[in-house]
């Protein structure tokens, strides 16, 4: 499932669409959590996280994970600084107003799953 | 051995990640291996979040040295009361700042722990704690072996003018003293430097005896070169070429179309990591070899289309009019001797033109332009170096998905637009096209003769513990530099006239930006 087609069949709002090259990533595996540490121990390389947390530390995680996009719940968004740092690091955020478990349940009725499927 | 250091404060939750990204650049520069790379980053950043989060400030220094990265991050307290508790997956001290931006939740030392070969914690309550770990980084093996070279340098024509530095997509040339040199360590033998060079004096090496055909000679050309005589229909052209004194001409086109059908096949196969990139340009798999490493599993194991030529016709007495250095050098690794049989289009262009020029010219009706041959929707043809680049970071990056092959050509416009050939890239690909049928031919694809193997090119020193202290300089001898990329001093960069000084190519003195006493300051 490409990035771009989660992101329309969600409706997510894309927060860096300076970000180009992640459109057509094929995202197979995903990762929720709000625990950073969690994410990096666990996520899967080019997947796409799933989380709460909105500051500079979720890009840097991201970046050391591999990570090819972020899905903010809960309608929270980054500020700029957030934005260029993901930009810099060629990582795509979205933001949609949903919650965490529904954004995961629909990602998962997508084909993209977790670590032990 | 290389030593690097950073200060890390307290608190500073927006700054962290500063070091472990900066250690990365080293990591990436001395060839250790992704996966350690990974792993190191992933250690490195625990460890300095776990200094922001819990002390009152610290250090984190690492030491690379052969084949090992050795982290040590020490803090100025409050030190912890019980280590082996602390080790345990869960157990948390963290301020609510902390938990709130998603740390501290007891999972840092074993994060660090998993990602090391050997994690050492000491800690002295009300003074600080010390935390060492290593990693191994197990460089990609390779070997140094010289590698010959198809471009020839005619340093009498050399107008100084330094276009070449920056055309070459791996800053392989230099030019001093009005002599251009290229570093063959660094050299893809792609066209770059010769289009860019318009006196001519970097160019492709000719066979010693010209253009010499023998009783039961086969001239093989490029397509680009039968389309490539203005309205001269392709089948005249072939008389012509025959009129030279060979007793066979043969195209190099049905190899390539072979080709493409081949890599379609393994591509449909799925027998290799996709995409599938096609060998069909030798310098291109040179470039992959030398700056992609990475990507070598992706290219597909088949005799590129000149190879695969020479596979069929290497018995018999072939001159080959190669249209860049890659192919000459691809058909050199084959056969040596087929050093005194390529010559270049310009040589066979000079012997044809005239007998060209003496027939009678028949009007002819424009034939409509066709598609390209083999296109397919599976397939990405991508040209030109910039291009080629770009396409090969995305492979490396895991963005391009969904392309099941890539053909790329390192000439602007594929092989139609080398600069050894005398017509433009678009006019000769349409008339080629226009005339498809006209120079049938039966081909097969080869398995590839050499596997495919990375170049150490980019790295400093085969000893991984000399290419360490060897980064070092070089590190000192950039921050050095002005960082103008003037071209001046003969380097198409600093970067790379830093290297030059460390790898004893050059000295500092030739930068205009440095006056003679910095020069010789340090």
């Amino acid at each position: 499932m490409k990035l771009e087609d989660i992101a329309r069949e969600l409706g997510l709002t894309e927060l860096t669409p300076e970000v180009t090259g992640n459109r057509q990533a094929e995202i197979e595996r995903g990762y929720a959590s709000d625990l950073l540490s969690d994410v990096l121990a666990h996520a899967p390389e080019g997947s796409v996280l799933v989380t709460l947390q909105v500051h500079l530390n979720v890009i840097a995680v991201a970046s050391h994970a591999e990570l090819a996009a972020v899905i903010f719940a809960g309608d929270r968004r980054p500020d700029d600084d957030m934005r260029a740092k993901a930009i810099a690091e060629g990582i795509s955020l979205l933001v949609s107003p949903a919650d965490t478990f529904d954004i995961v349940g629909r990602l998962y009725a997508m084909g993209v799953k977790g670590n032990h499927a | 051995m290389e030593h690097l250091a950073y200060d890390i404060q307290s608190g500073d939750f927006g700054g962290a990640g500063a070091a472990s990204r900066d250690l990365k650049q080293h990591l990436k520069r001395i060839g250790a291996e992704s996966g350690a790379v990974r792993r190191a980053m992933i250690a490195a950043y625990e460890a300095e979040m776990n200094v922001v989060i819990h002390t009152e400030g610290g250090r984190l220094e690492a030491t690379v040295s052969d084949g090992q990265l050795d982290v040590d991050v020490v803090d100025r307290g409050p030190g912890i009361p019980d280590v082996p508790q602390a080790m345990r997956e869960g157990f948390s001290t963290a301020s609510s700042e902390a938990r709130a931006l998603g740390f501290g939740a007891g999972m840092g030392l074993p994060n660090i722990e998993r990602n090391s070969d050997r994690l050492r914690v000491t800690s002295a309550v009300g003074d600080g704690t010390r935390v060492s770990f290593s990693i191994g980084l197990r460089p990609e093996a390779a070997d140094q072996g010289a590698r010959p070279s198809s471009l020839g340098i005619a340093a009498e024509l050399c107008r100084d003018c330094r276009h070449c530095l920056a055309a070459c997509p791996t800053a392989a040339v230099r030019v001093r003293e009005a002599q251009p040199s290229v570093l063959h360590h660094l050299c893809v033998d792609c066209t770059c430097c010769i289009a860019a060079c318009d006196p001519g004096a970097l160019t492709l090496l000719d066979a010693p005896d010209g253009l010499a055909p023998g009783a039961d000679g086969v001239l093989a050309v490029p397509p680009a070169l039968l389309a490539g005589f203005g309205d001269h229909a392709v089948d005249t052209v072939l008389e012509e070429l025959r009129g030279l004194g060979f007793a066979e001409v043969v195209s190099v086109h049905p190899y390539e179309d072979q080709l493409r059908r081949s890599v379609l096949d393994l591509a449909a196969a799925a027998a290799l990591p996709t995409p599938i990139i096609s060998p069909v340009c030798p310098a291109v798999v040179s470039l992959i070899e030398l700056k992609f490493p990475s990507l070598v599993p992706h290219l597909a194991p088949l005799a590129s289309p000149w190879e695969a030529l020479q596979r069929d016709f290497g018995e018999r007495d072939v001159t080959y009019v190669v249209s860049c250095p890659s192919q000459r050098t691809a058909l050199l690794a084959q056969q040596p001797t087929a050093q005194r049989r390529t010559v270049t289009p310009r040589l066979v262009r000079a012997a044809v033109l005239p007998r060209l020029a003496a027939r009678r010219r028949v009007a002819q009706g424009t034939p409509a332009p066709q598609p390209q041959a083999a296109g397919a929707d599976d397939l990405l043809v991508v040209t030109g170096v910039s291009h080629v680049l770009a396409v090969l970071e995305q492979i490396e990056d895991g963005r391009l998905t969904g392309v099941a092959s890539v053909e790329p050509f390192i000439c602007d416009g594929g092989c139609f637009g080398s600069p050894l050939l005398g017509e433009d890239a678009y006019v000769a690909a349409w008339r080629w096209a226009a005339a498809a049928g006209a120079a049938p031919g039966e081909a097969r694809s080869y398995e590839r003769a050499r596997p495919y193997r990375p170049r150490p090119g980019i790295r400093l020193d085969p000893d991984m513990a000399v290419a360490i202290r060897k980064l070092a300089e070089l590190d000192a001898e950039t921050k050095a530099l002005p960082g103008k990329d003037c071209g001046v001093c003969g380097a198409p960069t600093c970067a790379a006239l830093a290297e030059d000084i460390v790898m004893g190519r050059a000295v500092r003195a030739l930068c205009p930006y440095i006056t003679p006493q910095e020069g010789s300051a340090s």
